[in-house]
Formats: structure tokens, C-alpha cells, sequence
């Protein structure tokens, strides 16, 4: 494959340094596999293979891409046509530069040859254990909506005319389970997703637990009184914040002025218990690489260190504009797009108290487990208002079940609200938290 | 696009190990976008890509297998791999699939396809756009303006003899401003779209979009916090459709009715709703942006009424779930590229007109909160809450529009909400969106006429200072 891939990208390199042009061509083959089961048997089963191209010219201090999934010689030609000419329309900008090599990449294990060794029907066996654990769980799990296994692995190719030369593959998988338990006329469902770079790292039958129980909890749910009130997060629920943070530490946002971190470098953002770091190279990490979507490699970023504001995200260009060095944040999520700042492995720090130990003395809280509508949250402006479901907590016990509630308030001042750090740290997909109990959050409801 | 042996052939190859139903979607696809942000042409893309998509059903069992490899080899290989994962006891024992082009609506007749736009013609409108929300003043800080169009021809054909061919164009422009003073950042956004070639630009104009988004921005900075709790809500109908679209829309989709994760199941033929609600699925409207010829599967699209006159009255079905339902596929069977199955999806879906005058109905409410523009929302089918973003809301005091409020989720339940309905206006306002269901986005256009729910969760952050709205908890 490697051989393949290196062979288009050098001819379209090769025309680069003819026409004395930057240039950069980033090439992807990637193949997904999709196993979804209903009561044993599979339902649906696919098989996905794709391979295309990206190409980004920088001429005269002007940004032209194309790209195209049709690597024959008359498209490849098609491709550099529009990607040069596209130049002439675009903003003259003499921050645009693609980063130079040769460069040393990390050692990373980012390639599991099991998984790719793992014939189909063990697979499938691992999404039918994960619904038959769901349903054996409780006997109100009456539906799995669906129970399923994927994996993923992937070749990527980046090569530019300033010397950057990087080829890595890697693959992942995961199993997932959305649960339905019904009881007197009453239906929610729970669900639970595991994403791991190492297929013996999976375990379905943890993943089905975890659907029924949530669906279970979550029977007979009403809505609460309004109100100022405690809260916990589960892991989960501050994963999805941490979506909206990421955008805020975008250092185009930045540098755009559409980020309220703009200008608080230095400054206290959050109360002293939170920790924020961006890590490419977390071991066992899903979205670990040795090189981010523009060859730069990946590393290590503290974003928050104690409630203070310490750096930000970058890719070549911000990087160029701020006068700094790229962090390796330079992400794409294919070929169709020009590189853009994006997180890797992104995650609040654990602390270390309990679950039981941050709920303790909580005389009336909520616990959030569900939020709703999170995609209307403004990374902006920072206001939030999602709904959301979860359970009371009542003299530090987990009591009645709640939904049809909104939560509502600005990612500021949630950041400076947080009072403890569970030591519960989970991670879903490249996005990692531990609970947190927040002081105060605006809960509407009756 | 492809010779018709050989689309047999390979249909043909995908039965053999014992499938029930073939099909092969290729789908051709050429966009480009124009993207303006800090006062120029930041970025252009261009692109052009190509993919088939093989479906082979077994005993209710779906396996799909998609490449952008379109040789004969590689769409074999593409069916023999579907086949095999399809495969049942007896080998397959259909016959010879003779394909024959199935009779539908007219094709669209597109008069500017945007590839042969050139691109200093979509730079133009796009910069206009930014001039006119930056003109509206230093309140403005940020302006984004962007327009996307692509041309996608497809083809389906299928082991029952059907073929369709169809191009499907659209374009759609957004801008959104970003208004800052003392600290407070608030944000104004605007999107128009359409089936249709760039003669679109001739009905929407993206000036008066932007200055609309950037309009909205500036009001917001001095908008009050939205309040807190149960209250009257008046939906005007340029808000758009969000509601409906979360409220009931998909919880009327076969495939979740059938794995019972729907609130709407087995409600066929009982009231679902206030009787003065309907709700239509109409994919037949000329140039909406969820509007089709023919569905994914190649089944025409057609108007469906879902709701009548508050009682329940049918699905959204794709083929497999109308087969299970032994009743005819409504034509929403949609995915979003050759590389997803298709699955029951809306297309422009809206409540109905009534008979009041939208002016009337916000005079007759004494308290509550107006939404004049809706963002984003979600739903739970499974029990029907659903949430859905206020993007630009105003107090209603005494039957007149109040104070602007900023911030505000609405939360409610379907049935719950559909069945509170009092008032219904004669107008009708369209919004357009991406809807999002199992990874795939399909374009949709969602529309309301200007309607009263007695009492809806609002979302907002004040606890104080509106004390007449927490009076209205009365029930």
C-alpha cells in the first residue's frame, strides 16, 4: 500500500517542484467494518473501502485544494488544474507555509495486527455477547436497538515539497449497545460505547451491562423543580463539554476573536482543580498518531495547568500567525478538507476522590448522566442551555430518576463552578474525563 | 453512466449465494465551496468523487459493501463480497434481471449547474455579504460567509428490474456574524438552500441574509437572559420547523416505530395530536432543499400526511420497512452517499396552516415567551422528549412583544406538546437544515405556520426578576 500511495503523491510532486509551486499531497486508504445485531443474529453487516486524495498548493502566497477519490492520471490532472487555479481567487497571505522536514516521528503502537487477523464471525460474536449480556442484565430490557462492532484501519500518506515525508497505518475498534427497558407503560433507553486501540482491550460484555443499567435507572424519570442546585457529571456528560472547550482553545478561533479565551494566556480560567491537556501520543490512546493530517508530529499540550490558561491548540498556520511552533494539531477527518486545528486525545486530569466521595455531602443535587442538544451549544459565546437527564441526589444518595429538564449557564463560569475532581477517569472515542461536581447550575424544570 | 449488462451482471453476481433483493447505487459528485472569514477568500475547495454502494437483503438481514473502485473488477469483487455476507442455505435461484428505466416525475430542470458558475461569480455574492453584515457597524466583529453547491448523479437499479437515473443540485448559502462589547460575545447566523442550479441566487439574497445575521448578533448583546420554567410559547413562522421536525417527525420513521424505540408506535389511527394539527412529509415541492425526485431506494418521492387533523395516520418508509409493514415505501428510504444504506428519513416536512392570524394569537397571550427564530434540536424517540435552541426569543407581556431574551433551550415532550397545541395561524415559514440519524446527514427543509403551546420547559439561566412568569404555573 505504502508503495501505491507514494507513487501518486511523488508524480504530483514532481510537477510541483517543475512549476515551482508548494505543494502538498495527502493520501488516505482506509477500510471499515460494521457489524450491528438484532436478538443474535446480524442485521445489517458492512464493508467499506475508500481511498482518495487531497491536494493543497500554496502559490504566490495563495491557498488553493482540490480533491478527488479517482486516482486515475486524468483526474490526477484534474485535481492539480483546480487546485492551482483556485490559488489566483484566494487571499495573498504571507503566514501560509507547509512545515518542513525531515523530522523524527514518535515510536508509537498504533496498529493492532489482531484486529485485522480477527475473522468476521468472531467478531460478530463479540456484538452478540454484548446484547445478550444487555438482555440477561435485567429482565426489563425488553429491545436492544441495536448491539454492534466496528473497526476501522486506515494508511496515511503525507508528502509536500518542503521535505515532509510521513507514512504510518493504524487501526482501532469498538463495540456498542443502545438498551430499552420498559416497565408499567414506561420506556428509556441507556446505552454504552467502548473504542479501544487494542481489540483485547475490548469487553463486550461490560459494554451490554452498562446499556441496561442505564436504561433501568432511568425508569419512571419525571421532571425536577426548578432551580440553583448542585451538581455531578457523570464522565460522559463532561466528555460532551469537553467537545465545546476544544473549540475554544482552537487557536483560529483565537486568533479570529471567537473564543472568550482570547487574550487570557497567563490567566485564571477555572477553578484550580481542573487540568487540561491535549496528548497525540497517549499511550493506548484512540486518536494517538505518530504525525497529525499535516506530517508535524504529535505530542504532549497543556491547555489548563491548576485553573490557569497555559496554551493552545495549533497547526502550521495559526502557529505561523501567533509566531510559534505547531503543537501537531493539524487535523483533517479525510481527504475531502484542507487541514484544520482539532484536539487529539483531549482530557481533563483526574483528581482523586471517589464517585461516593464527591456526592456525600450534597444534601440535595443532580446528577447528570444525559445531556441533549449539545450541537446548540455556542462555542462562542459560551452559553449553554441542553437538556438533560439523570437521577436526584438526595442527603448523598442517588434517589429519583430525572428527565425533561434543561441545564443551562456559560462554559466560564461552569469552568470556575467546578469544586472536586472525580478519580473516575473514562474515556469515550479521543475525548477523556473523570466526574465533576459542579457548585451551582441553573436547572429548569417544573 | 453505466451499461445496463453489466449493471445486471452484477446484480446478478450479488444473488448467487441465496439473496433475496440486489441493489447498486454509483453515485457522481463534483462541489466546490467558497469560504470567507476575516474580511477575505480564506478558503476554496474543489472536489469531485465517485462510489457505488452494493445492498444485498436476506431474510431481513442487510449487507452492504461500498468502494470508489467503479471498474467491472471492482464493482464484482464489491458484489461478491455483499453476496457472500448475505449468503443462506439454498444458493441463489432468481432469474435472469432485465433492467427496464422506471417512469417517475419530470427531471428537474436545472438552469445554472454551478459547475459551469465561475468562481469569481460565487466570490462576488459572498464578499457582498460580508460588506453588508460588517457595514452594520464595530459591534461586528466577525463575519463568516460561506456557499456550497454540488452536483450529484446517481443511479440505482436493483434484482427486482428497476433502474432510475437522476441529478440531484443544490446550493446553499450561510453567513454568520459574531457581535462583541464589554466582553459579551453573541452570535447571529442565517442559511437559505434549495434544490436547485444557481439561479437560486435569483429568489434568496445573501446581503439580507447578512444583514439579518448580523442584526441579530448586535440585538443579542443586550438581550436579558432568558427565564426559567414552564410558560406559554408562541412559535412564529419564520422561526422554521425545528419543532416539528424533533416533536413528532422522528418518531413517525418505520424503522423505529418497528424496534419499538418510538412513542408513536402502535398509535395508528388514534389521536396523537390536537385537532387542529396536521403534519405533512412533502417531497414533491418544487426546489425545497429536502425535496426529491426519487428517494435513494428509486422510489418517486410523494406528499404524506402523517398527522390528520390530530389523529395519526401513517409512517415515513423505506422499502425493507415497508415490506415488514406489507405496505407500499413511501418514498423517504434516503442516505447520504453511496457509502450508507438507506434508511426512512424526512424530507420537507411541516404543520399545516390553520385559520388564525399570527398577530392575533401573540395579542391573545397574556404572558410567555415568543421564539421568532429556532436553532438546532435533538430528540429521544424512545419517550419523546425532545430539546430545540432558541436563537432569537422575546418576553410576551400583556399580548405585546417584549423584551429580547438570549440563551434559552425549550424542552417538552411529543405527544405531550402536539396535543397542547391551541392556536394554529394561516401562515407558513420554511427553515432548512442537516438532519443527523445513525452517522448520516441528509439535507431536510421543515416548515410551521405561526402556532401557541399552552406551556413549554424553557431553559434559560434567570431565577429572578421576572416574577409574572412564574405566576403562569397555573394548571
Amino acid at each position: 500500500m505504502q508503495e501505491r500511495l507514494t507513487g501518486i503523491g511523488e508524480a504530483l510532486l514532481d510537477k510541483a517542484h517543475r512549476l515551482g509551486v508548494d505543494a502538498e499531497v495527502f493520501l488516505l486508504h482506509n477500510r471499515e467494518l460494521m457489524i450491528e445485531v438484532v436478538e443474535g443474529q446480524v442485521d445489517t453487516l458492512k464493508e467499506a473501502e475508500e481511498m482518495g486524495l487531497g491536494l493543497r498548493v500554496i502559490k504566490g502566497n495563495r491557498l488553493g485544494f482540490a480533491f478527488t477519490s479517482d486516482l486515475s492520471p486524468k483526474a490526477l490532472e484534474e485535481v492539480w488544474d483546480a487546485a492551482v487555479s483556485i490559488c489566483s481567487y484566494t487571499a495573498s497571505d504571507h503566514y501560509l507555509s507547509l512545515p518542513s522536514g525531515p523530522v523524527k516521528y514518535p515510536s508509537l503502537i498504533v496498529y493492532d495486527p489482531v484486529i485485522a487477523h480477527t475473522s468476521i464471525e468472531e467478531k460478530i460474536e463479540l456484538a452478540r455477547q454484548a446484547e445478550r449480556a444487555s438482555r440477561q442484565h435485567d429482565s426489563r430490557i425488553t429491545v436492544i436497538e441495536r448491539a454492534g462492532y466496528e473497526d476501522s484501519e486506515f494508511h496515511s500518506l503525507i508528502l509536500n515539497t518542503r521535505g515532509i515525508c510521513a507514512y504510518a497505518q493504524g487501526n482501532y475498534c469498538g463495540t456498542y449497545v443502545f438498551a430499552v427497558a420498559e416497565e408499567d407503560e414506561d420506556a428509556q433507553t441507556g446505552f454504552s460505547i467502548s473504542i479501544k486501540q487494542k481489540l483485547a482491550d475490548l469487553d463486550p460484555l461490560a459494554v451490554g451491562q452498562e446499556a441496561a443499567h442505564n436504561a433501568v435507572r432511568s425508569l419512571h424519570a419525571r421532571r425536577a423543580p426548578s432551580g440553583r442546585i448542585p451538581c455531578i457529571m457523570e464522565p460522559y456528560v463532561v466528555t460532551r463539554f469537553l467537545g465545546i472547550i476544544a473549540q475554544m482553545v482552537d487557536a483560529e478561533a483565537v486568533q479570529k476573536g471567537k473564543s472568550l479565551f482570547k487574550g487570557r494566556i497567563g490567566q485564571k480560567v477555572g477553578a484550580e482543580c481542573i487540568s487540561l491537556t491535549d496528548d497525540g501520543t497517549y499511550p493506548g490512546g484512540v486518536s494517538s498518531f505518530p504525525f497529525d493530517s499535516e506530517g508535524v508530529p504529535c505530542q504532549r499540550t497543556e491547555l489548563i495547568r491548576d485553573g490557569h490558561l497555559v496554551g493552545y491548540l495549533y497547526d502550521t498556520y495559526t502557529a505561523n500567525r501567533d509566531h510559534t511552533r505547531s503543537t501537531g494539531n493539524g487535523q483533517r477527518s479525510s481527504f475531502r478538507g484542507l487541514p484544520s486545528v482539532g484536539s487529539t486525545n483531549f482530557m481533563i486530569e483526574p483528581g482523586t476522590r471517589s464517585l461516593y466521595q464527591l456526592m456525600d455531602d450534597i444534601p440535595y443535587g443532580f446528577y447528570i448522566t444525559e445531556v441533549m442538544g449539545m450541537h446548540t451549544a455556542n462555542p462562542i459565546s459560551g452559553e449553554f442551555s441542553v437538556g438533560a437527564a439523570g437521577l436526584l441526589i438526595e442527603k448523598g444518595q442517588l434517589t429519583k430518576p430525572v428527565r425533561g429538564v434543561t441545564i443551562a449557564g456559560n462554559i466560564m463560569q461552569l469552568l470556575e463552578q467546578v469544586e472536586a475532581v472525580g478519580n473516575d477517569m473514562r474515556f469515550f472515542g479521543g475525548r477523556g474525563a473523570p466526574s465533576l461536581r459542579i457548585r451551582y447550575l441553573s436547572l429548569s424544570g417544573e | 453512466m453505466m451499461d445496463h449488462m453489466l449493471l445486471a451482471e452484477i446484480l446478478d453476481e450479488a444473488l448467487k449465494k441465496g439473496g433475496n433483493f440486489a441493489e447498486i447505487y454509483i453515485e457522481e459528485k463534483v462541489s466546490t465551496s467558497v469560504y470567507c472569514e476575516d474580511d477575505r477568500i480564506e478558503k476554496i475547495n474543489s472536489g469531485r468523487e465517485r462510489g457505488a454502494g452494493i445492498r444485498v437483503l436476506a431474510k431481513g438481514r442487510t449487507s452492504y459493501v461500498y468502494t470508489n473502485d467503479l471498474s467491472r473488477e471492482g464493482l464484482l469483487k464489491a458484489a461478491r463480497v455483499a453476496g457472500h455476507a448475505a449468503r443462506s442455505q439454498q444458493a441463489g435461484t432468481h432469474g435472469p434481471i432485465s433492467l427496464q428505466s422506471k417512469p417517475g416525475p419530470e427531471p428537474v430542470r436545472y438552469l445554472r449547474l454551478p459547475e459551469n458558475v465561475l468562481f469569481d461569480e460565487k466570490i462576488e455574492h459572498v464578499l457582498a455579504a460580508n460588506r453588508a453584515a460588517r457595514e452594520l457597524g464595530t459591534d461586528i466583529k466577525q463575519v463568516t460567509v460561506a456557499v456550497g453547491d454540488n452536483h450529484k448523479s446517481v443511479l440505482i437499479a436493483n434484482s427486482d428490474g428497476e433502474i432510475v437515473e437522476d441529478d440531484r443540485v443544490r446550493v446553499r448559502f450561510v453567513v454568520s456574524a459574531v457581535a462583541e462589547r464589554n466582553g459579551v460575545i453573541q452570535t447571529g447566523y442565517e442559511s437559505a438552500g434549495g434544490v436547485a442550479g444557481w439561479e437560486l441566487l435569483d429568489q434568496i439574497s445573501p446581503v439580507d441574509m447578512a444583514r439579518r445575521a448580523g442584526e441579530l448578533a448586535i440585538k443579542m448583546l443586550d438581550a436579558r437572559p432568558a427565564p426559567v420554567g414552564r410558560m406559554p410559547v408562541v412559535m412564529s413562522s419564520e422561526a422554521g420547523g425545528t419543532m416539528v421536525h424533533e416533536a413528532c417527525g422522528h418518531g413517525l420513521e418505520a424503522d423505529l416505530v418497528q424496534k419499538g424505540l418510538s412513542v408513536y408506535r402502535n398509535k395508528l389511527g388514534q389521536q396523537v395530536a390536537a385537532s387542529i394539527v396536521s403534519v405533512i412529509d412533502d417531497a414533491t415541492i418544487p426546489g425545497k432543499f429536502g425535496s426529491l425526485r426519487f428517494d435513494d431506494e428509486g422510489t418517486p418521492g410523494q406528499r404524506t400526511v402523517l398527522i390528520d387533523k390530530g389523529h395519526l395516520v401513517g409512517y415515513l418508509y423505506d422499502r425493507l420497512t415497508a415490506a415488514k409493514d406489507q405496505v407500499k415505501s413511501t418514498g423517504n428510504g434516503r442516505r447520504e452517499s453511496y457509502q450508507h444504506k438507506p434508511i426512512p428519513r424526512m424530507t420537507n416536512t411541516f404543520i399545516a396552516p390553520g385559520e388564525d392570524d399570527p398577530e392575533e394569537i401573540i395579542r391573545s397571550t397574556s404572558r410567555g415567551l415568543l421564539v421568532k427564530k429556532m436553532g438546532g434540536g435533538q430528540v429521544n424517540t424512545t419517550n419523546g422528549d425532545f430539546v430545540f435552541e432558541v436563537q432569537e426569543g422575546y418576553l410576551i407581556e400583556n399580548g405585546k412583544i417584549g423584551a429580547a431574551v438570549r440563551g434559552a433551550t425549550l424542552t417538552g415532550n411529543g405527544p405531550e406538546v402536539l396535543a397542547s397545541i391551541d392556536r394554529v395561524g394561516r401562515d407558513l415559514g420554511y427553515a432548512i437544515g442537516t438532519c443527523g440519524k445513525d452517522g448520516q446527514g441528509v439535507p431536510v427543509a421543515d416548515a410551521q405556520p405561526t402556532i401557541r403551546i399552552k406551556e413549554l420547559t424553557v431553559g434559560g439561566t434567570s431565577h429572578e426578576g421576572h416574577p409574572a412568569l412564574y405566576r403562569i404555573r397555573r394548571k
